[in-house]
């Protein structure tokens, strides 16, 4: 679906965070977070249409939402994991809930549930997972067994158990997948439906304010019209169809509650004097704790912008480039609200602060909607097979691009990017040929060094175009320099780890540091502490401490 | 009747900063945002349309093509019809000439019974457009208002005055600009209403349009010129005087007269 106008999308973000200030104040979340409560009150708010009705935004208008494109929905999910990512992940769970029927709802399933979850506000809930099925769902064990009435079939009866379900306590209706004779298959179960009950809520490590619970199924009889596409077998593939775009929502979960907390440290460290004078001119604090973190956290929003944009625009699928953005962007979050916490010294630790909560928080989205090795696997099977098929011309292309985009722009960093690229492509073309991939270890390796070269090969792109998007709240240089910054570290990340795998296998390493082309990848180094400098003051000036 | 809003998008000021060596307003990555007082006026005329069914409220502000993000966001809370004047030819008018433009525009809009102006903006805090408008339109204008009911054919308008409130009743048409009340809780839109908004009348207009006069608008059409803007230096110095009452007042007589202030 192509996104909204950029004044609409705005309004919509607008009207979110006002609405948040007033309702969503910090020391109302911490008192849900220490009680493990959910705020039901104000999701109810959110969910009410004549208020602000967030829900809408996954429904056409033509039943009753506002049509909002991929690029919307990051916008407002990045908005929501700043606000608190708990309430995020209980609206996310309704998007989620309600894509298998978007995705492989009929025409009539579409025009009843759709048109009831934008009017009545439902709550949605999305069971996948089960107690032995987690990152593996082929091991499904809830079953659906066929109900003949008269000779017909007249519905399904479901039984077994899901585990760890996002507003599993609180929906109203629950897109359930099951075993049906056919394969498995989602089905659309209310709450009311005899014999189905939510367990307890989990008291969890963090994103407490969001209802998790375990879900049981007991002889549940389901009508025949609530199998979601009136076809058994295919819920598994309806599950994958979206996974590109459903990743990129948490992907957009990890890039805005990391900036979050990222901004927290950089205020702070302006406030704080140790040593004579403000931490934040500290070279040794700010390059640590602040300034990779802001490079590759703005590498991931333009990476999620380039996938959203091509969803947008009509594309399908995009699996990889879904877990590309969200491995890069949830693990890039994840690390910076670990360091936040660091940077924030004592105060980090305590709870009066926000940090803490974030760092909490943001763990998850490195383990739901597949964790960061399922990413990781992802990430290298797609990318593998494109190796393969095109004997080592994916990524030469990528390189020559980027070669050509540095003759253009020599200040993003393309330069060192080509070579990361050019790196990556011997480094697979080495294990193909010491059949490395043999060990799973390698594939997991290579699925992270192919996500931070596809990563930089992105920023490269955003940095050096005309025009930024309006997200971008970096000034060109800035902007370029972080572009820069990321690369240079890639391409010295690519050239070292994929050695690393590399050298384990072949008798010759000076060999294969010359066909990386480790020299000139070191020579790129050059300039990096006066870039990384000069993204510090940066920082300082684009937050100031409040 | 039909109520006209007008309104203006200028930047949220409480970001917004001096640049000391060129004297201008830095305005990168400043957020834009429909002005506090014109935000209030809206909500009084969308008010009065909830009350009285049959009213119409349409919106107009003068300003570069993005201001048209406020009109949307006038539209999005309830406003029926949102026209936006934007040309190359208004850039730089001052508050006569914006004045001139927006009535102009009234004009073309006609039969407009009420008019509804934010007190000033808080980019220029001027407060001259509002009357500068009802002037070229010749009507009668209520300033400062806090409240406006519509009783029949009379219009109650409450307005602001040192130490209390005056009220008014009045016939339309007439001009009206309104006070920004401490601590309103603003409305804000749902997400149903700015999808609707994206759907409703909206229209851009030049100079040509509204019929005016090239030498009204614009720098060369303005009577008044900004030669520069500069944060005012704080550099007050305190003398204290131990004396009585009399001897007061003729140490101030002298000191204004040293100072150059009286003659
Ligand atoms: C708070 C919360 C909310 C959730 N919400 C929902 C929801 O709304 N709906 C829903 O359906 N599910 C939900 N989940 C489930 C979530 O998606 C799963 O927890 C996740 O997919 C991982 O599955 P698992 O917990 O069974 O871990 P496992 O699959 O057992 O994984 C454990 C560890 O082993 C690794 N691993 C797994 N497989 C392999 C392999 N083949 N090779 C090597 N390593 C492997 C994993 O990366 C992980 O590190 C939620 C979970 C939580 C904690």
């Amino acid at each position: 679906m192509p996104s909204l106008d950029a004044i609409s999308r705005n309004l919509m973000l607008d009207s979110l965070k006002a609405y948040a200030k007033k309702k969503i104040t910090y020391d109302y979340i911490r008192e849900k977070d220490a009680a493990n409560e959910c705020p039901l009150e104000v999701l109810k708010e959110m969910y009410d249409t004549d208020k602000l009705g967030v829900h809408l935004l996954m429904i056409p208008a033509e039943y009753g939402g506002v049509s909002g494109g991929t690029y919307d929905i990051y916008r407002i999910c990045e908005q929501l994991a700043r606000i608190d990512l708990g309430i995020a992940t209980s609206v996310f769970a309704t998007f989620l809930g309600t894509d298998p029927l978007n995705v492989g709802g009929t025409e009539e399933q579409k025009e009843k549930w759709l048109k009831k979850i934008a009017k009545e506000k439902l709550m949605v809930a999305y069971a996948a997972t089960e107690p032995d099925a987690g990152s593996d769902l082929v091991n499904l064990k809830t079953r659906a067994e066929h109900v003949i009435k008269n000779g017909k079939l007249a519905g399904y009866s479901i039984t077994g158990a899901k585990q760890w379900i996002s507003n599993g306590g609180i929906a109203d209706l629950y897109t359930v997948l099951a075993m049906a004779p056919g394969g498995p298959s989602w089905f659309l179960v209310e709450k009311n439906y005899e014999g189905f009950s939510p367990n307890h809520h989990e008291d969890k490590h963090g994103i407490r304010l969001s209802n998790t619970s375990g879900l049981s199924l007991d002889n549940v009889f389901v009508p025949v019209e609530n199998l979601i596409g009136a076809q058994e077998g295919k819920g598994l593939l309806q599950a994958q169809a979206v996974f590109g775009y459903t990743r990129l929502m948490v992907a957009a979960f990890g890039l805005g509650a990391g900036w979050e907390a990222l901004e927290n440290a950089i205020r702070y460290s302006q406030q704080r004097i140790q040593a004579g004078g403000p931490l934040s001119d500290k070279q040794g604090y700010t390059h640590k704790f602040l300034v990779s973190h802001a490079a590759n956290l703005e590498a991931a929003r333009s990476y999620i912008e380039y996938v959203a944009n091509r969803l947008d625009s009509g594309e399908h699928g995009l699996q990889t480039e879904g877990a590309i953005a969200k491995y890069w962007a949830t693990e890039s979050g994840n690390k910076a609200a670990e360091d936040a916490i660091q940077a924030l010294g004592g105060y980090g630790y305590t709870r009066d602060f926000p940090v803490e909560k974030i760092k909490r928080d943001i763990k998850i989205t490195c383990i739901y909607e597949g964790t960061s090795e399922v990413m990781e696997m992802t990430i290298y099977r797609g990318r593998w097979q494109e190796h393969l098929k095109t004997r080592g011309e994916f990524y030469s292309a990528m390189a020559k691009e980027m070669e050509s985009l540095h003759a253009l722009n020599p200040n993003v960093g393309a330069d060192a990017c080509a070579l990361s690229l050019k790196a990556l492509g011997t480094v697979l073309e080495e294990c193909r040929i010491n059949k490395l991939t043999r060990h799973q270890y390698v594939t997991f390796k290579l699925g992270s060094l192919i996500a931070a070269s596809e990563i930089a090969w992105s920023f490269c792109k955003t940095a050096a175009a005309d025009k930024y998007s309006e997200t971008v709240k970096f000034d060109k240089k800035t902007y370029e320099t972080m572009a820069r910054v990321n690369a240079k570290n890639t391409a010295l990340r690519t050239a070292m780890e994929g050695s690393a795998l590399v050298l384990s296998a072949v008798d010759d390493p000076a060999g294969f540091a010359e066909k990386i082309n480790l020299k000139e990848i070191e020579k790129k180094q050059k300039g990096l502490l006066a870039d990384m400098d000069f993204i510090a003051s940066s920082l300082k000036s684009s937050f100031k401490a409040r | 009747m039909k109520i006209i809003v007008c309104i203006k998008q200028v930047p949220d000021t409480t970001e917004v900063k001096i640049n000391p060596e060129t004297g201008t307003l830095i305005r990168t990555g400043v957020p834009s945002i429909l002005n506090p007082y014109d935000h209030f006026a809206l909500e009084s005329a969308l008010n009065l349309k909830k009350k009285h069914p049959g009213f119409t409220v349409d919106v107009i502000s003068m300003g570069p093509p993005q201001a048209k993000a406020v009109v949307q966001f006038a539209l999005a809370l309830g406003a029926d019809e949102g026209i936006l004047l934007s040309d190359a030819a208004f850039a730089g008018s001052d508050t006569w000439a914006t004045s001139y433009a927006l009535s102009m525009a009234i004009k073309k809009i006609g039969k407009a019974d009420m008019i509804f102006c934010g007190m000033q903006a808080i980019d220029g805090d001027t407060a001259q457009v509002g009357p500068g408008i009802a002037q070229q339109l010749g009507l009668p204008q209520v300033t400062f208002c806090e409240h406006i009911e519509v009783e029949g054919k009379t219009i109650i308008a409450e307005r602001h005055i040192d130490g209390g409130s005056e009220t008014v009743e009045l016939r339309a048409p007439a001009l009206f600009t309104m006070i920004m009340p401490k601590d309103h809780p603003y409305a804000y839109p749902s997400f149903t209403q700015i999808y609707s908004a994206s759907k409703k009348k909206f229209s851009i207009w030049n100079a040509q349009d509204i019929g005016a006069e090239s030498h009204y608008l614009g720098l060369k059409g303005s009577p008044t010129q900004v030669s520069k803007i500069y944060p005012p230096k704080k550099e007050t110095e305190t003398q204290f005087f131990n004396v009585s009452a009399a001897e007061a007042a003729e140490k101030i007589v002298e000191i204004m007269k040293k100072e150059g202030f009286i003659k």
